[in-house]
């Protein structure tokens, strides 16, 4: 009997494997079939705006701090790359090892006593900080004021440099991007840092009463956060090679959250799902009738944030987790066997470890 | 001296207007516990309603600012009725956070959408007309906005000491359970105080159209500055909004006096971190 649970399990572990493998498969053959540059451009903003919105569910959907100025640390992470780049000389690559650096610090020291801040209060600094960095950037020379830097054009593609004048590596190293900082939150959540968070989330006290440091743990939260959100402005600056103050406006924060809330703050895959989800349809209707009617998409992005909230508050990624379609999937497609099999084998395996 | 005297009364005169949002934003925030997003697109939302008005039915701006009050306090009730009442029992912060921002990207594209980009404005007669006080000029729609501003705020501050609506709001904003426990309504009020709020800044918006102009992303720099009225005013305290208002615009036009006019923002929201973390900190050594 035991015999016929391990294969099922095993079976369904296959066929789970299969299935993701086929997705991923499928986005890197996408560029060898999809030749339109403005198709690619999409999946390039699906990629980093979910990579940015992943950086703010870390703060936000697992800690439950709600962070409103992720587009500055995007745009910092942006302008420090670019500074040591077109100043310092430095290979872009590593610029964007030291942006993630110095981006990682200026939040974590500039957060450190904001901490003691809670619920929208911190809202309101993140809002505040935010803002004052854009103005300070705006009224800098050395950052060049309202006007924006540029990184240099030269003919020819060049990996080291990352300058392609095809989308199609940029393409891949967004993709690449996504997937690593995926992976990475993944192992977060699974680490004593992510329980660690989520107890912080359901109640601080509770959580400092157990002997979890929060403000330790938030301060290494928004740390991470700012780091991974530098990164996506290091892919911004060196996809557009131009960047402006306006990267760091309130509403790129606001857009930021969005993939997050209509995909699912508490599920690490939340901001996939939204962002592949609202992105390509907000491009679209930008698109269509950006001309006839400016604003169009940001609405249907707005519609779709209240109505998620108002009837689905666990975003579609929560409403899928308890709905008949997850049931289909599991198993029909995937052939998932009963949860006591799982446990059946669990015991088994840890059985035979003791013995 | 006389460009100092004259900096002071203008940032009196748009501090009254931070005051006017602050207090707004207030009342929600004091009675529901819930920050909200969307208090500058209220205001922008009272700007295109008096453009609407004035140029359909010929009107005075300054006659709509009932008007625009009245429809103001309807759509926030209905905003309130439908969306964040419900949502104000899942408890959850994060929803009703993105709920009311949410609220503000629909409003603002919704602008964008209809009545495009364009920057309009109200021509009246008296625009140019300016009142010498001594060596102090004022522009007129701005005093008379400043004098609607006072009357409004004493009558708010008269509503909620004295009527029995007004008690009842401060009763929910101090305990909802107990509110309710001794018979309040406590949904009718939520509602009320959503729409007293929403009105509020829709006399803002329509006070503002006099002197200035109206685009779907004008409410914004108010709104913040409303949060930034009530962390500094003090949690239900309508005269501390009011101060903390005038507080805001004479810093404002303080700085762009003696610093640098492109430094004032930054000034502001800098101010504005340091007062919240040193509040906070003076609150824990309390306790």
């Amino acid at each position: 009997m035991n015999e016929k649970y391990v294969k099922a399990v095993r079976r369904y572990h296959r066929n789970l494997t299969f299935a993701l493998g086929v997705i991923l498969l499928i986005f890197i053959l996408i560029p060898l079939f999809v030749k339109s540059p403005y198709i690619l451009n999409i999946f390039i903003l699906v990629f980093y705006m979910s990579t940015l919105s992943m950086a703010w569910n870390l703060l936000g959907g697992m800690t439950g701090q709600n962070s409103l100025g992720h587009a500055a640390y995007m745009g910092l992470g942006a302008y420090v790359s670019c500074m040591l780049i077109t100043k310092a000389h430095i290979n872009p690559w590593l610029s964007a090892l030291l942006c993630m650096v110095v981006v990682g610090l200026v939040a974590g020291v500039i957060f450190f006593p904001c901490f003691i801040l809670r619920g929208p209060y911190f809202t309101l600094v993140s809002i505040a900080f935010g803002e004052a960095l854009r103005q300070f950037i705006i009224n800098s020379t050395f950052f060049g004021r309202a006007s924006g830097i540029g990184l240099p054009f030269k003919k020819g593609n060049s990996f080291l440099d990352v300058r392609f004048t095809s989308k199609v590596p940029y393409y891949y190293i967004g993709f690449v991007m996504l997937i690593l900082v995926y992976l990475f939150m993944k192992k977060i959540e699974r680490s004593r840092m992510g329980y660690a968070l989520r107890t912080i989330r359901e109640d601080e006290d509770a959580a400092a009463a157990i002997g979890i440091n929060p403000i330790r743990y938030k301060v290494m939260a928004v740390v991470v956060s700012a780091m991974v959100a530098a990164l996506v402005g290091f892919f911004y600056a060196s996809y557009t090679r131009y960047i402006d103050p306006e990267l760091m406006v309130q509403a790129k924060s606001t857009e930021s959250v969005l993939p997050a809330v209509v995909g699912g703050a508490a599920y690490v895959e939340g901001p996939l799902v939204g962002g592949l989800i609202m992105i390509p349809l907000s491009e679209f209707l930008r698109a269509k009738y950006s001309a006839i009617l400016p604003g169009i998409n940001m609405l249907l992005y707005a519609i779709a944030l209240l109505a998620v909230i108002r009837f689905r508050p666990t975003g579609i990624l929560g409403w899928y987790m308890g709905s008949k379609v997850k049931n289909f999937v599991d198993t029909v497609i995937l052939k998932k066997p009963p949860v006591e099999w799982f446990e059946a084998v669990e015991q088994e395996r840890s059985g035979r470890k003791e013995a | 001296m006389d460009i100092f005297l004259q900096a002071c009364v203008n940032g009196l005169l748009m501090g009254g207007f931070y005051s006017l949002m602050g207090m707004g934003q207030n009342v929600i925030f004091g009675v529901m516990k819930i920050v909200n997003f969307c208090h500058g697109e209220m205001l922008m939302v009272g700007m295109y309603l008096t453009y609407v008005l004035s140029t359909t039915f010929s009107l005075d701006p300054y006659l709509c600012v009932p008007l625009v009050a009245i429809i103001m306090f309807f759509l926030g009730a209905l905003i309130q009725h439908t969306l964040i009442t419900p949502s104000l029992g899942t408890k959850s912060f994060t929803n009703l956070l993105f709920l009311t921002v949410g609220l503000g990207l629909l409003l603002s594209n919704g602008a964008l959408v209809l009545f495009g980009s364009e920057y309009r404005t109200i021509p009246t007669s008296y625009q140019q007309t300016f009142i010498s006080l001594g060596p102090v000029n004022i522009a007129l729609p701005r005093l008379i906005s400043f004098c609607v501003l006072i009357v409004i705020t004493i009558v708010l501050f008269a509503f909620l000491k004295y009527t029995t609506t007004g008690k009842q709001i401060r009763a929910v904003s101090q305990n909802p359970v107990g509110a309710e426990v001794v018979g309040i309504n406590t949904k009718r009020i939520y509602i009320l105080t959503y729409g007293i709020g929403t009105a509020l800044a829709g006399i803002a918006g329509a006070l503002l159209t006099g002197f200035y102009t109206i685009f779907p992303t004008a409410g914004a720099s108010f709104g913040f500055r409303a949060l930034i009225v009530v962390v500094v005013g003090g949690l239900g305290s309508i005269p501390g909004a009011f101060f903390a208002g005038i507080f805001l615009g004479l810093l404002e036009t303080m700085v762009a006096l003696f610093v640098s006019p492109s430094y004032s923002d930054l000034i502001v929201f800098i101010t504005f971190i340091v007062i919240l973390v040193v509040r906070q900190l003076i609150i824990l050594r309390r306790k």
